[in-house]
Formats: structure tokens, C-alpha cells, sequence
């Protein structure tokens, strides 16, 4: 037992009910308590679905469960009557899992051909969203695709596109443009988009594509094992990788083309890749090579996601960038062995891997990174320190689902992760500039955060009144009663002199050789001590 | 108060995409500002809270989850003592509410064992019951309320005073205040106040007002408990609800006033609003327990409500809303296959509807209104006339300022699975 404010990953049945909402005439049945169709929400505000997602609730009341009644047959036969899905995937809930009810028997009672339901009762205790998304998803592509022709052009399915993915169709269209620039068609995309049917012809396809390692890499590694297709699990995240996605991708369409006697595909030139089709495909490669990002080399960036971003992002920002990675972690357990592997030779210690949010925020407190990659919570823990933070994974917030085309994949992606990289971090020329002689006229940006700070901030700062704040006199002495180090006006003077958007971090970096050398309070010259020691 | 027998409620067979009571907390933590509310409760409840309820960006809320996990399904009780103390080290609450969900209320938890053994003194840790096993969205406020009584001191005899049963922001009490005292009746003040060491004096001469219709346990429980009187009126919602619970307040209190000519103003003031109200047809679907009272504003602005859906109707409780309501067809535990095919069937001007099916709705060519809003919105007494009124004339307007939709056009790709 703990205490949990807030979690990076979705239950089971958030997982489930995203592969079956991205599937067309696939409908979830829940088996759960009235308002655990919260799930429904997520995609009608977050996608803002026009239509009504095929979830629906067989609810399970107190009473019911007191007079051994269950209403899921009902709610089978409701749910066949007025939406005639070709599939109904019966899933229970936390509480309705400990019933230890037969789900199969009660799913039978309906009348409902059973070739057209499917329980997914798997332990939403044991297993998180990501999880249950790529289990359910892998028994689909099991249940459904068949052996047939292949076509006879060079085609790909892309799996693992998933509802409420990140940003999910601007990464979807990027790959889809860069298969149009090589002549490749799209046989199937899974699950997003896709109907039974057509999981069944996944298999006409020469080669899938399945980015993501949370999501559709076990369907890939099935149809691999089962109908010898090739795929490619790399993702295009940054130039480099996005060249090397393309090789390899030309590579094995090749080698099973010649099988086949077909012409062989080629690099066509990369200007093709440009929205234009007459410019380079990206614009990170120059860049990061002019005078103007030089300074990124110096800075210190923190990366902490799922599995597929954490890898994607730490080798861009290093690879491509130069920036330096402090660190990086995952709050994604089960595929931390894997983001070892990538990364190895990437990070300075070992990989973080926790789903507590309040420890990626310590780190962050500790290290006072210059860049943050993270989730929105990431970006809420930078907020209140003042650290630049952008987010580039999931889970997604309603900031993540806008309408403009930002992908993160493809050149396109690289071009955008780069532009939010260099508008997160403070300024390159300028920064010299405002650092030698002060806040330039930037000083109001400060109050800013002060007006969307939390109510708790500022209820605490009405507690305390301005006497306490203004003045502190030396013998007052020792630590403030909130474990704040104590600070002389004089002292505070100097500080406002530091540009703001590094004050915070200042503060803190003095507080702590305060108490390094026993200084009680930081005065004047405490602070110029601390400068010269810490080259501040 | 006599209930008509000719009121028909059409019984349904269940409630819908609308959440359970844990989402009370979402509310109930601000008002109350020196409290904690812990839910023992699965991931579940936690992703439903940082989701449904938009919560994640508060850095120290003061609401948190003791998380259930697989361990500790085989215990036979969960041991909270150290989460509580660290909820007291970093919040110093006056108060911890203690939050069922649905796994541990079939594990058969003793929450009131618990809540008993963790209590302090210092600070009561109190049971309410909030599952979605039994408790509907706004109901598990109800339960907080009755979780509080104890700490109402007793108001002795002969002291008549009227307490306000419902929570609402510090303005919309002010003025229902402002507005009694003008009437001459004597306010003991508000369950809940903002602090819980403020909680209102009640006692048998105590008249409890409820302003919020979902309260109907607590107003049972204090009538039993403290012989207090319980106003049965109208809920203070628009110009015909407000006139009738301020005069029936009143008489409780002795004082005759007419408020016909007030009344009559404030429909005044709305007049255009209900110019345009007129005659549309409205579906209420059944979310947050106040569409009995928002249908009766509607129904007497001269909408025409083709259904109003509430999760629980409570006959007594609701019973002069329900007499107010005659004629429209009243549904309680509603199916929503069933309201989906007549929607498409009555095509109402208006859906009053959940956060989950609003942009569906609107998608299928519906205009909306989330039914959330008119929780979070001034829209009691007098004060609240024009908001209430605004609140269902908007999306219509809006409507109608923007241009013609083609949604072959512009529905595109926008959900592919519904293609």
C-alpha cells in the first residue's frame, strides 16, 4: 500500500478499450461498477470523437451482487441488438476481477454467437495498459489474420498506432509520406483504422512496421514467427535513425522481392523527402552545426518517458544535437532491460526506473538539468523549479492531441523535436548577453508562473506576512521552520541581479554551500562565496 | 408534502457514462479547506481522478489514493497508519475523509473499523461511502455531509435558524445569506463551511434548506438524528424555483412574503434568453442528479423537455420538482441504447449530457451542453438567474453564429474507426 497522487500508465482496461476505440465494428463491454466508463471520456474529449466509442458498460451494482444477478448477458444481447459489432470484447474491472465470476459462462448466456465475442479477462492488478494494449492487440492479429497471396507490389502494414497515442497521426502521416516518396503501399494499418477483416489481411503485406516497443512489436514478432514477414521495429526518431529506418527498410523489401523475381526499390534522391520536394528533408543537420546552437553543447539534458521516446530522444539530443545527457529513466519496468540496451554508453549512470513521479522530480531538483524531456508530469515538476522542460511522450494530455502537423517521427519529426528543444531552452547569443548585464528588460516574464501557481503556493505565501519575508536579522540564525535556508536582504538584492530564469537554480546552488560550510543565513558575502566556488 | 399519484417515473435498467461517486473529491477538497480526502482505492480510481477530472496539475493536491495493489488483496485489513501519517507531515489536515471504492467494498472492508482506529482527536479520520457499486456521481457528497454531522454541535432548543445543506463557492453563500437575513431569517450557516472546525450548529428547531438535489440522505439523517426540520420547496434555481424555496422558506420561519413581483423581474431580466428557449426541445440523459430541477426551469421558461433522465429519483425528496415536472416524461436509471435511439428519433434542439457523449452528440449533429457545468457555475437564488439561463442559451447561440457544417466534409479521418 502507498500513496499515489498521480500514475504514468493507464489500468487494463484504459489498454484494451485503446486498441478496440481504434477499430473499427470492435465494441468493449466492461464488466465493471457504474463510472469506471470514465475511460470513455479520454476519448471523446481527448480525440473528441464524433461518434460514440464502441465501449459500453454491463454495470454492476451493490445490489445486484447481493442477489447474484448479473446484467452482462443483457448488456451483450443490448450491445449486439443496437451496434451489430463483428466483434465484442468482454473485459472486467479491478473490483468485478475479484468476483472470480465466469465471464465465458455469462458471456454464453447472451445467445450471442460466441465467434463474436472474445473475453479478455486478464489481472488488472498484475498488468498495466501498455501491457494489456499490446496483449490484446497480439491476440487479435492471432485470432483473425490468415494465410494468402502477397501482394504484388511491395506493401507494408504499420502496426502498433494506437487511440490516444502520441501524437499519433502526425506520426502516422509522416510515415506514410516517406512510403509514398519510396513507392511503397500500405496494406494494412493496425489497430488504428482497422476492422477485422482487415487484421485477416496483415499477411498479404511483404513487411511490417511496428515502431513503437509498447504497442505492436509482439504482433510483428507473431506474424514474423508465423508467416515468415520481416519487420522492422527501429523507430525513425531524429535524422539519422530516420536514414537508417529507410536503408533497412530497403533492404528487406529487397532481399524479399528477389525472392520473388521483383525490381528492386532505391534511395531516391532525399530531396524527395522535403515538403517541397526541392529542399533538404530536414533542417537539424545544419542547425545543429550553426554558430548560433553552439551553446548547446554545454547544456545538461534529463530524458525520462516510456520506452520508445526515452531511447528516441536521449540519442537525438546527444547524436544530433550534442547536448549532454545527465541522465534518463523509465517508468515503463518491463521494457527497462531493453532501453538498457539502446542506451548503452548514453548516460552517465544507471537507468532510472520508477513509476513514482516524485522521484523523477528529486532527480530533476537535484540536478537542475537545463532541458527536461518528460510526460506532462515532468513538465508540472519543472514548472514549479523553473528547469525548461518539453514533453515527448505518453500518456497524453489534451495539450498533445492539437490540430497542426507535429509529428515526431520521419525528418519532419526531427525538424519539430529540434524547434521545441531550442524553444525550451534559454537562448544561445542573448543568454551572454542578459548573463553579463542583467535581465535586458526580460525581469517581467518572472511573475508569470506566480499567476498559475497552485492555490497551495499561494496559500502560503498569504501565511506569511510580508515582515517575515522582508527582514532577517543574523542572529536570528538557523534554518527557517520549512527547511528554507535564511536569506539577508542584502543578499536577496544581490540575487535579483542574477538573470531570472536562472535565479531559482542560483538559489538553491547557494542554500545548499550555505550549509556545506555551516553558514546559518546567506548574507553578502556567503553568496560571493559561493559564486567563487561555484563559478556561478 | 403529498405526491401526486399521476406522476409517472419510466424505470430504466441502469446509469451510463457518467462517473461514480469518487468524483466528488474533485469539489469537495476545495470547499472544505482544511481537509484531506484519502481513497482506498486501485489504480483505477487514480486514473479516473488525474483523468476524468483533469487533476493532474496540482502539484500537492490535497486528495490522494492509498493504492491497492496486488499484495494487498490477501490482507484481511489494509494497514493506512503510515499514509495517514504521512498525509498529516505534509498537509497537516484538521480532517482526513476516508474514501470506499468498489475493490475494497467487495473485499467486505471494515471502513468504519478503520476510519474508527485511525482517528485521532486531533484529527477524525471518517468514513464515507462513495463506490460506484452504490454511489452516483455527485451522491458521495451526500455521504461526506453525513460524515460530518457529528461535528455539528448541537444547537439547542428554541434556537431558529436555517442551514443551508449543500456545498457551493464562498460568493453563492454570501449572497443566499445576504438574501434570508433580508427576509428576515435568522442563518446558522452552511453544511459544509469552509473549515471543518466551522461546521454549523444544528438543533431541533433547526430549519436544513437543501440547495443542492442530491443530498436527500444527510437532510434524513439530520432530521432523525436532531428533530430538525427539512424544507421540502423547490430547489433555488431560477426565477420560479427561487420565488418557491425563498417564500416556503420563509413560512417556516412565520414570515409571509410574496415574491411574485421579484419573480417576475427576473424572468424579466431573462427574457431573451427565454425568447429563444421557447418551444425547443430538450433531452436531459441523466448525469449529475440536478436535471429534475434544471428540466422544471426549462419546462416553466416554456422549453419543451422532451425527457429528463436522472441517475436516482428520490420521491419524496424530489417530490414538489416531480409535481412541478407533470406532463414531461420523467426517466430514472435510464438505458442509453434506448435514449440514443430516440434522440435520433425526437432530434431535440438541446442535449444535456456527460462529458463522455457531449462531442459524440455533437458529431451526430446534436448541439450540447456538458451537464458538469452546472456544478461549477453560479447559478443559485436570484443572483445566479442569468447564468443558469445563459448556461442553456450558448451553445444554441454558438450554433447558430457559425457557419453551415458539411460533415462529409469535415469529419474526415477524424475518427477512423467509426468510418
Amino acid at each position: 500500500m502507498r500513496l499515489a497522487f498521480w500514475l504514468y500508465e493507464g489500468t487494463a482496461l484504459h489498454g484494451i478499450s485503446r486498441v478496440t476505440n481504434s477499430m473499427k465494428g470492435v465494441h468493449t463491454v466492461y464488466h465493471a461498477p457504474q463510472g469506471d466508463d470514465y475511460i470513455t471520456a479520454t476519448y471523446t474529449m481527448l480525440e473528441r470523437t464524433p461518434q460514440f466509442p464502441g465501449l459500453s458498460i454491463s454495470v454492476v451494482r451493490g445490489r445486484d451482487l447481493a442477489q447474484g444477478v448479473s446484467r452482462l448477458p443483457t448488456t451483450l444481447q443490448q450491445v449486439d441488438h443496437h451496434y451489430h459489432p463483428e466483434l465484442i470484447v468482454i473485459a472486467p474491472s479491478c473490483s468485478t476481477a475479484l468476483l472470480q465470476e465466469d465471464l465465458h459462462q455469462l458471456a454464453a448466456h447472451s445467445g450471442v454467437p460466441n465467434e463474436r465475442l472474445m473475453v479478455y479477462a486478464l489481472n488488472p492488478f498484475r498488468v498495466s495498459e501498455n501491457e494489456a494494449a499490446d496483449g490484446l492487440f497480439t491476440e487479435l492479429v492471432k485470432r483473425y489474420a490468415v494465410t494468402q497471396e502477397k501482394t504484388a507490389a511491395p506493401s507494408v502494414n504499420i502496426l502498433g498506432f494506437t487511440s490516444l497515442g502520441f501524437h499519433l497521426r502526425a506520426n502516422l502521416t509522416s510515415i506514410i509520406r516517406m512510403l509514398q516518396t519510396l513507392g511503397i503501399a500500405v496494406n494494412v494499418v493496425a489497430p488504428w483504422g482497422s476492422s477485422v477483416e482487415d487484421l485477416g489481411r496483415l499477411p498479404a503485406a511483404w513487411l511490417n512496421i511496428a515502431p513503437y516497443r509498447e504497442i505492436g512489436v509482439n504482433a510483428a514478432a507473431y506474424l514474423e514467427e508465423t508467416f515468415s514477414m520481416p519487420s522492422l521495429t527501429d523507430a525513425p526518431l531524429g535524422v539519422e535513425p530516420t536514414m537508417a529506418w529507410i536503408r533497412s527498410l530497403l533492404e528487406k523489401l529487397n532481399v524479399f522481392g528477389s525472392e520473388r523475381g521483383a525490381p528492386p526499390l532505391s534511395m531516391p534522391n532525399l530531396k524527395a523527402f522535403s515538403l517541397d520536394g526541392l529542399s533538404a528533408p530536414s533542417g537539424v543537420p545544419w542547425f545543429a552545426r550553426t554558430a548560433d546552437m553552439e551553446s548547446f553543447s554545454n547544456k545538461k539534458a534529463f530524458v525520462f518517458g516510456d520506452a520508445t521516446h526515452t531511447v528516441g530522444i536521449v540519442k537525438f539530443l546527444r547524436d544530433e544535437l550534442g547536448m549532454q545527457i545527465i541522465g534518463a529513466g523509465t517508468y515503463l519496468e518491463q521494457h527497462a532491460d531493453w532501453v538498457r540496451k539502446e542506451l548503452e554508453g548514453y548516460l552517465p549512470g544507471a537507468l532510472m526506473v520508477t513509476d513514482r513521479f516524485q522521484d523523477v522530480a528529486k532527480v530533476i531538483e537535484d540536478e537542475m538539468p537545463d532541458l527536461v524531456c518528460g510526460t506532462q508530469m515532468e513538465r508540472h515538476s519543472c514548472r514549479k523549479l523553473d528547469v525548461p522542460c518539453m514533453v515527448v511522450c505518453p500518456p497524453t494530455h489534451i495539450e498533445n492531441h492539437l490540430l497542426g502537423y507535429y509529428p515526431f517521427f520521419g525528418f519532419a519529426g526531427a525538424d519539430v523535436i529540434a524547434d521545441r528543444v531550442y524553444l525550451s531552452c534559454k537562448l544561445g547569443l542573448e543568454k551572454h548577453l542578459i548573463d553579463f548585464f542583467g535581465d535586458a528588460g526580460l525581469e517581467y516574464e518572472e511573475s508569470a508562473p506566480v499567476a498559475e501557481a497552485h492555490t497551495d503556493q499561494s496559500d502560503r505565501n498569504e501565511a506569511l506576512s510580508p515582515a517575515v519575508i522582508s527582514t532577517v536579522s543574523s542572529e536570528a540564525g538557523a534554518v527557517a521552520d520549512d527547511g528554507e535556508m535564511k536569506w539577508s536582504d542584502e543578499a536577496e538584492t544581490m540575487l535579483k541581479k542574477v538573470p531570472f530564469f536562472v535565479r531559482k537554480k542560483v538559489r538553491k546552488n547557494t542554500d545548499t554551500f550555505a550549509r556545506s560550510i555551516g553558514e546559518p543565513v546567506v548574507t553578502v558575502d556567503v553568496f560571493r562565496k559561493a559564486k567563487e566556488s561555484l563559478g556561478g | 408534502m403529498q405526491v401526486p399519484g399521476d406522476i409517472q417515473i419510466i424505470k430504466e435498467d441502469n446509469v451510463t457514462h457518467s462517473f461514480c461517486g469518487l468524483a466528488c473529491v474533485g469539489w469537495m477538497y476545495q470547499k472544505i479547506k482544511d481537509s484531506f480526502f484519502l481513497i482506498l482505492g486501485t489504480h483505477t480510481c487514480a486514473h479516473f481522478l488525474q483523468n476524468a477530472l483533469g487533476m493532474m496539475i496540482f502539484a500537492k493536491p490535497r486528495f490522494g489514493i492509498a493504492l491497492m495493489e496486488e499484495g494487498d488483496l490477501s490482507k484481511n485489513e489494509p494497514t493506512l497508519q503510515e499514509i495517514i501519517s504521512e498525509i498529516k507531515a505534509d498537509h497537516n489536515p484538521s480532517v482526513i475523509f476516508l474514501l470506499s471504492s468498489c475493490t475494497p467494498e467487495v473485499m467486505k472492508v471494515d471502513f468504519k473499523g478503520l476510519a474508527h482506529h485511525l482517528s485521532t482527536p486531533e484529527v477524525p479520520v471518517l468514513f464515507v461511502p462513495a463506490s460506484g457499486l452504490v454511489y452516483n456521481f455527485t451522491q458521495a457528497e451526500d455521504s461526506v455531509l453525513a460524515a460530518l454531522v457529528p461535528f455539528c454541535p448541537q444547537a439547542p432548543a428554541g434556537e431558529k435558524k436555517v442551514v443551508f445543506l449543500g456545498s457551493v463557492n464562498d460568493s453563492t453563500a454570501d449572497d443566499l445569506r445576504a438574501e434570508a437575513e433580508e427576509l428576515g431569517i435568522a442563518v446558522g450557516g452552511f453544511l459544509p463551511e469552509s473549515r471543518f472546525d466551522k461546521m454549523p450548529a444544528i438543533g431541533p428547531d433547526t430549519v436544513l434548506a437543501p440547495i443542492q438535489p442530491y443530498l436527500s440522505r444527510v437532510a434524513v439523517k439530520l432530521s432523525r438524528e436532531r428533530g430538525c426540520g427539512v424544507l421540502h420547496s423547490l430547489f433555488p434555481f431560477g426565477p420560479d424555483g427561487t420565488r418557491a424555496f425563498w417564500e416556503d422558506l420563509a413560512r417556516e420561519f412565520g414570515i409571509t412574503v410574496d415574491l411574485r413581483d421579484r419573480e417576475k423581474a427576473a424572468w424579466e431580466k431573462i427574457r431573451k434568453q427565454t425568447d429563444l428557449l421557447k418551444g425547443k426541445k430538450v433531452f436531459f440523459t441523466a448525469d449529475t442528479m440536478m436535471e429534475l430541477p434544471l428540466a422544471r426551469f426549462l419546462h416553466n421558461a416554456g422549453a419543451d423537455v422532451v425527457e429528463c433522465s436522472s441517475a436516482y429519483i428520490i420521491k419524496k425528496f424530489h417530490a414538489r420538482e416531480l409535481q412541478a415536472l407533470d406532463g414531461v416524461r420523467v426517466v430514472e436509471q435510464p438505458n442509453f441504447h434506448r435514449q440514443l435511439e430516440d434522440v435520433r428519433r425526437l432530434k431535440p434542439d438541446l442535449i444535456i449530457t456527460s462529458l463522455m457523449t457531449a462531442n459524440p452528440f455533437v458529431g451526430n449533429g446534436f448541439v450540447v451542453k456538458w451537464s458538469m457545468e452546472f456544478m461549477l457555475m453560479p447559478i443559485h437564488s436570484w443572483s445566479g438567474v442569468i447564468s443558469l439561463a445563459n448556461l442553456f442559451v450558448s451553445p444554441l447561440q454558438r450554433r447558430s453564429k457559425l457557419p453551415v457544417f458539411d460533415e462529409k466534409v469535415w469529419l474526415e479521418g477524424v475518427m477512423p474507426s467509426a468510418e
